[in-house]
């Protein structure tokens, strides 16, 4: 999907807000889902199944542990996307 | 719930001793055989009920491997259902308390003219049937819905389709909902109705169907082996999920002799708690204690159980984690522990039953049952974990684990019947 990088950047942190149960103005780029935002490893995984679904592509669990706030969350759907 | 401390008062308001409790008969339904005689066959050649499954569309998944239940026809073992009107748990939980029953040389007019304990542990339920009702609402509408399968989802049925099937009337059927671990609640609920003259039989186990939902949380977990089950092994990859009832029957020691009865193995007490530290993960020093408890309950010593049947799943976090607390309660030179999952995968709520009637063979048939597929055992288990090849053994204590999601923990403790046989 062709998506402008703000969009789909956009619709990820909603992802996670809403997973997270957090609104947006509370997450910043580098605020940490485990550590700030209360996340447990589960959470992660929910996180990590929406964007699949949300992207239509494929996330490696290994990459959870690189997912840890949304600079990381960013990183691992543009890989998996090929959007670099 | 009585504790083996405590004595009951007889209508005279003396104390009476605590009755000893046996396992007189066994009724399985597995991937690999159906009936205990089957079972036993299966657990002495290893065999693996690993299969591509078919309950459900696969497509999407990379690799979709279980250990389903094929060819299995309940209508022999119903005289009061019809087979459409029980869900496929409750089809396998029924069958396999008849199966026990008769197994056990029970008459059922003394069995119904008993008080009696029916209870059996699940993790789903009728999950599959639900699968099923949402797909059609999700494709029909809700005028889509069937009437019949709706019927079969309640999970009270696993056990109180048993009590109506063989005709109980005086009679306490309850649902054990502690996922993984509920074969052995149900057990060790069951032995200890048993020991306190509560009930004067009990039938007790667990029973579980393959279904989507749980296939797909696993999956999602990324906790689902691509091909097999390999606990302990090295290269482990994960569960295989699997399908399948066990159920028990216990009576007291006394009653047994009084009917000539076979005697498979005594349950000498059952240890559980529950640490609600983390959603997935186990937790060692809880499971450990968990293990003293079973211990102290039973009168036994660490030094004196012969072999453990793991829970095993073959996850790395699990093996690992049940190792540690295996080491930590039993010290460098731990017993035998071994894993039937290996063999017939996760069957869930049924997993611990199963794995309670395949120590019950074991210590009746002087054996310990193989784990399979197993190549390199992980140093970090360090485990003899009789690896692909049953051995002789002579047993006498053995010890059954099961852990579930949660930190529920249950520790059940059988022995060999040392007594004058029938």
């Amino acid at each position: 999907m062709a998506t402008a990088t703000e969009e789909w950047k956009q619709q990820a942190k909603d992802i996670v807000c809403d997973i997270l149960e957090i609104e947006p103005d509370e997450v910043t780029e580098t605020s940490l889902f485990k550590e700030e935002h209360g996340a447990d490893s589960l959470r992660a995984i929910e996180i990590l199944a929406a964007l699949e679904r949300n992207f239509n592509i494929t996330i490696d669990q290994s990459e959870l542990g690189g997912m840890v706030n949304l600079d990381g969350v960013y990183t691992v759907v543009a890989k998996a996307a090929n959007w670099n | 719930m009585t504790t083996n401390g405590h004595q009951q008062l007889t209508p005279e308001g003396g104390a009476a001793p605590d009755r000893r409790v046996v396992i007189t008969g066994m009724g399985a339904v597995t991937s690999v055989g159906v009936g205990v005689r089957e079972f036993l066959t299966a657990l002495r050649t290893g065999r693996s009920g690993v299969r591509p499954l078919g309950a459900f569309d696969t497509e999407g998944f990379a690799y979709a491997n279980g250990c389903e239940v094929v060819d299995f026809d309940p209508g022999p073992w119903l005289t009061r259902y019809k087979p459409e009107e029980l869900g496929r748990a409750t089809q396998f939980s029924v069958a396999a308390a008849r199966m026990a029953v008769e197994d056990a040389k029970m008459d059922l007019d003394l069995l119904s003219s008993g008080k009696v304990l029916v209870t059996v542990g699940t993790t789903d339920g009728e999950s599959r049937d639900l699968d099923h009702l949402v797909g059609l609402q999700l494709a029909e509408g809700e005028d889509g819905l069937d009437p019949v399968v709706a019927r079969r989802v309640p999970a009270g049925r696993l056990s109180v389709c048993i009590a109506r099937e063989l005709g109980l009337s005086d009679v306490e059927a309850v649902t054990i909902p502690t996922a993984c671990a509920a074969g052995n609640y149900a057990i060790g609920y069951a032995a200890d109705a048993v020991r306190a003259g509560e009930v004067d039989y009990a039938l007790c186990g667990g029973a579980d169907a393959v279904c989507r939902k749980t296939f797909a949380g696993f999956y999602r977990l990324g906790t689902i082996a691509p091909e097999r089950c390999q606990p302990f092994d090295i290269n482990r990859k994960g569960i295989l999920t699997g399908e399948g009832a066990g159920v028990l029957l216990l009576e007291s020691l006394d009653s047994a002799l009084a009917r000539g009865a076979q005697i498979y193995a005594e349950v000498l007490g059952c240890g559980l708690n529950c640490d609600a530290d983390h959603p997935v993960a186990p937790n060692r020093d809880s499971i450990a204690r968990c293990m003293e408890l079973a211990h102290s309950r039973a009168g036994v010593s660490p030094a004196e159980i012969d072999f453990v049947s793991a829970h095993g799943t073959g996850t790395r976090a699990n093996d690992v984690t049940e190792a540690g607390a295996i080491r930590k309660v039993f010290g460098d030179s731990p017993p035998r522990t071994i894993s039937i999952k290996s063999m017939i995968g996760h069957t869930m709520g049924a997993a611990s039953a199963l794995s309670a009637i395949a120590c019950a063979l074991a210590v009746a048939e002087q054996f310990i049952p193989p784990t399979i597929n197993h190549e390199e055992t992980d140093p970090e288990c360090d485990l003899d974990c009789v690896p692909n090849v049953a051995i002789d053994a002579e047993l006498r204590v053995v010890q059954n684990n099961a852990l579930a999601f949660g930190g529920n923990n249950a520790v059940l403790i059988l022995s060999r019947f040392e007594g004058a046989s029938p």
